[in-house]
């Protein structure tokens, strides 16, 4: 059974107490903290707690136009989780990941206490920038309480085109095209077998010349991102591959002939073969001392790499 | 002895220790608390900058990373001495990855020489500060520099991929994005965390940076209001429309008009407030919202809304805000800036709050800053002449950055803690925030013999750091 809190302040009870004995975090569910604590539309900023799901904070920030600019695999991810795992969607392209948004972040520690770093403002360099190191921290330093974002406004117009290609050799030199051409595309994908996607937005007057920009170059074919929700929704077991952009399709030839979707303008790679990516050359040392420092009898889980 | 040693690992050339050559490394650019480094050192490898600092790690001598010491907190200041670590001769391209829109640098490579080398292909590296044509990449990833164009591109941080760096204890690491590997990277963001940390955590010595295709058009507006206050509104309104300008960015009239004086641009000298606005992406729909922001600007009662009409023009425009600085000597012989930080919705609160300080302390601030990220950066002007001007402009500035926090900002946005604001952090974080960066500080430099003395409260001051002294900085 997980350990539900209704305050911040009964999770720091729970874990300073688990610290105390050196017993290791459970399960904890955090949707008793969802809340959205405040929106401020003419700054385009948010806080929120870590147990809102981004689908809920998305609905309070669309009612004044507004948005967080990412889409991972599910939007019923608690933004604590949505953080822990640094996941991203299609339009990473167009608008970065989550850590391009976060401008303040405030996690529980091992011992007890709440630290804050960053703050509400979308510039700041004042301290260090520990928030970091929860982005993608797989939740083995602390748990994050609450955090804050910047907001992106929705836009006029989003519109999506496609073109399948007869070998991925052919979708390479299309990829290229792309990126040599003007185009802005917020998303830049190729999925399995071997079709480029691209996705605009903006204003109509500079959607209608990209669109047409993009019919030149042959994609006139209306998409969607259902290759990237059927994807995730098949529940097969995913790797996943980071590489230069240059290297994309060569790395996509050697898995074989695997379902797999491609952030082509990112060089991100997931597939649902076998193949695992190589492990490169890690600062092992210091990921270790960073554990060490922030959670020094381990209670909360180790991270994987 | 140390002299000797150092002399052995970079060379004679490259060591510095002549009681005159080192008064250029008293100071940056904040020059209230100055005091000479031990012996500068100049190396030309990463192997020497590790020799180097293995060798004060052992000798427990505090070692200072320098880059182009235009820091504006003395995040560069030698508080008690030690050898200065300057990354000025390594200061190479080392290469450009058009394909994959990437640049290996080192660490002293200045930072407009990157856009420069890769304009011809249509790229650009984003983070601009006004001092990029002095200020290093090395020196950027240490302050996570930001500048104009941070208002629609982002800071420092979003544009490094990964960096080489020399640990206190003279360990090369890389951290993040290695120059053919992907951009994700398995683990703690070690990057990210190392980003901003004012040259506490070790010397970056090669950087990876990223490169973003240049916009294909700009429109660039200058908008003339009656007051501030209708000129911040309007900031506010065009960020409510739904508008991302590339930059945003006012000066006052004290400002204006001293930038008119040294440029001649042609900006009005009654006018209360300037406002620049930026907006670029592709040349199709730039019309569309260039005409939007010229009615949000002509609802704020803008008297008068100008479009730069060549490139020629618009670069005028910027030369004139970035060298806004250097026009203040035509009104003071001293000040010293302000860097807070406001939601910027509170701009027209903190600017009044401004003009209240001025009154009461009877000096002259005027403003230039980056508007739309609610950036300001007030000049108090003052004469060191005159003792009690020294400390009214301390005292006024202080007034202002602890109103930031109060309006739930930040008491820099882009100059960093250093030595000047280490005061304020205890006002803007808890002790628990606190003791975080202190941890963070352990993993990368547990002795704190790497630029020692900033940040923390409770750090050590100059000994000679007295209002007395500050008279003749």
């Amino acid at each position: 059974m997980s350990f539900k809190p209704n305050t911040v302040e009964e999770l720091q009870k729970h874990v300073a107490g688990l610290n105390q004995s050196g017993e290791k975090v459970g399960a904890i569910d955090l949707t008793s903290l969802n809340r959205v604590l405040e929106h401020t539309p003419e700054d385009m900023t948010v806080t929120v707690q870590g147990g809102a799901t981004l689908a809920e904070l998305q609905a309070h920030v669309r009612q004044r136009g507004q948005w967080l600019p990412f889409d991972p695999p599910s939007d019923k991810l608690t933004i604590a989780e949505l953080l822990n795992a640094d996941v991203s969607g299609p339009r990473r392209f167009g608008y970065g990941t989550v850590r391009d948004y976060v401008i303040g972040l405030t996690a529980l520690l091992a011992d007890g206490r709440v630290a804050k770093s960053g703050g509400k403002v979308v510039k700041n360099v004042a301290g260090f920038d520990v928030q970091k190191l929860f982005i993608g921290g797989q939740g083995t330093l602390g748990i994050i309480v609450e955090v804050n974002f910047k907001l992106r406004p929705i836009p006029d117009r989003e519109q999506f085109v496609c073109k399948k290609f007869g070998s991925l050799t052919e979708a390479k030199a299309a990829i290229a095209a792309v990126f040599a051409s003007p185009l802005t595309p917020t998303v830049f994908d190729l999925c399995s077998p071997a079709t480029v996607v691209l996705g605009f937005d903006g204003t109509n007057e500079d959607m209608e010349w990209q669109l047409a920009q993009a019919k030149a170059l042959g994609f006139s074919e209306a998409g969607n991102l259902n290759y990237d929700t059927e994807f995730w929704s098949a529940k097969k077991s995913v790797q996943k591959f980071s590489v230069l952009p240059s290297r994309l399709v060569e790395t996509i030839e050697q898995l074989g002939k695997v379902p797999f979707i491609a952030r082509a303008g990112n060089g991100v790679i997931y597939h649902q073969g076998e193949t695992k990516s190589p492990k490169p050359a890690l600062p092992v040392h210091l990921l270790k001392r960073v554990k060490d420092v922030y959670d020094p009898k381990h209670i909360f889980p180790e991270i994987l790499i | 002895m140390l002299s000797a040693r150092l002399r052995e690992i970079v060379g004679a050339e490259n060591v510095v220790d002549g009681e005159q050559e080192l008064l250029v490394y008293e100071c940056d650019a904040y020059t209230l608390e100055k005091n000479l480094p031990t012996a500068v050192v100049l190396p030309r490898t990463t192997e020497q900058v590790a020799a180097v600092a293995k060798y004060c790690a052992a000798n427990k001598i505090p070692i200072i990373p320098r880059g182009a010491g235009t820091s504006l907190s003395g995040s560069v200041l030698a508080v008690t001495g030690g050898v200065m670590i300057g990354l000025s001769r390594m200061n190479k391209i080392l290469s450009i990855d058009f394909e994959n829109r990437r640049a290996l640098v080192e660490a002293g490579c200045v930072n407009a020489w990157v856009t420069n080398a890769v304009k011809p292909k249509g790229l650009l590296y984003a983070p601009d500060p006004s001092s990029q044509s002095a200020c290093t990449i090395g020196g950027n990833v240490a302050m996570n520099s930001g500048g104009p164009h941070t208002l629609k591109c982002g800071v420092t941080t979003n544009h490094v991929l990964g960096f080489e760096m020399v640990m206190p204890d003279g360990e090369i690491v890389w951290l993040g994005t290695t120059p053919d590997g992907g951009e994700d990277v398995e683990g703690y963001d070690l990057r990210g965390a190392v980003i901003g940390c004012e040259g506490m955590f070790g010397i970056v010595t090669r950087v990876l940076v990223k490169l973003i295709r240049a916009p294909q058009g700009f429109k660039t507006m200058l908008g003339i209001f009656e007051s501030v206050d209708d000129a911040s509104q309007a900031v506010s309104d065009i960020i409510a429309a739904g508008i991302v300008p590339a930059a945003m960015e006012m000066m006052d009239q004290l400002i204006t008009q001293a930038v008119e004086a040294a440029f001649k641009f042609g900006f009005p000298l009654d006018a209360g407030a300037v406002l620049i606005v930026e907006l670029d992406g592709l040349q199709a729909g730039l019309d569309e919202q260039a005409e939007r922001v010229m009615a949000v600007c002509k609802k704020n009662r803008a008297r008068e809304v100008r479009l730069a009409q060549s490139e020629q023009e618009r670069m005028d425009l910027w030369k004139s805000r970035k060298r806004a600085f250097g026009a203040i000597g035509r009104l003071s012989p001293n000040f010293v800036v302000q860097d807070g930080v406001v939601p910027r919705s509170k701009l027209p609160v903190i600017m009044r709050f401004i003009a209240e300080c001025s009154k009461k302390y009877g000096l002259r601030i005027p403003n230039v800053f980056h508007a739309g990220d609610g950036n300001i950066h007030p000049l108090v002007l003052y004469d060191e002449r005159y003792p009690d001007q020294v400390k009214a402009a301390i005292a006024a500035g202080n007034d202002i950055l602890e109103k930031c926090i109060e309006l739930g900002g930040s008491a820099t946005g882009e100059h960093g803690i250093g030595v000047e604001k280490i005061d304020f952090m205890g006002k803007q974080f808890t002790k628990d925030d606190l003791d975080a960066m202190r941890a963070l500080r352990k993993v990368f430099d547990p002795e704190g013999n790497c630029n020692p003395h900033k940040m923390f409260p409770g750090s050590k001051r100059c000994s000679d750091f007295a209002p007395k002294k500050q008279i003749a900085a």
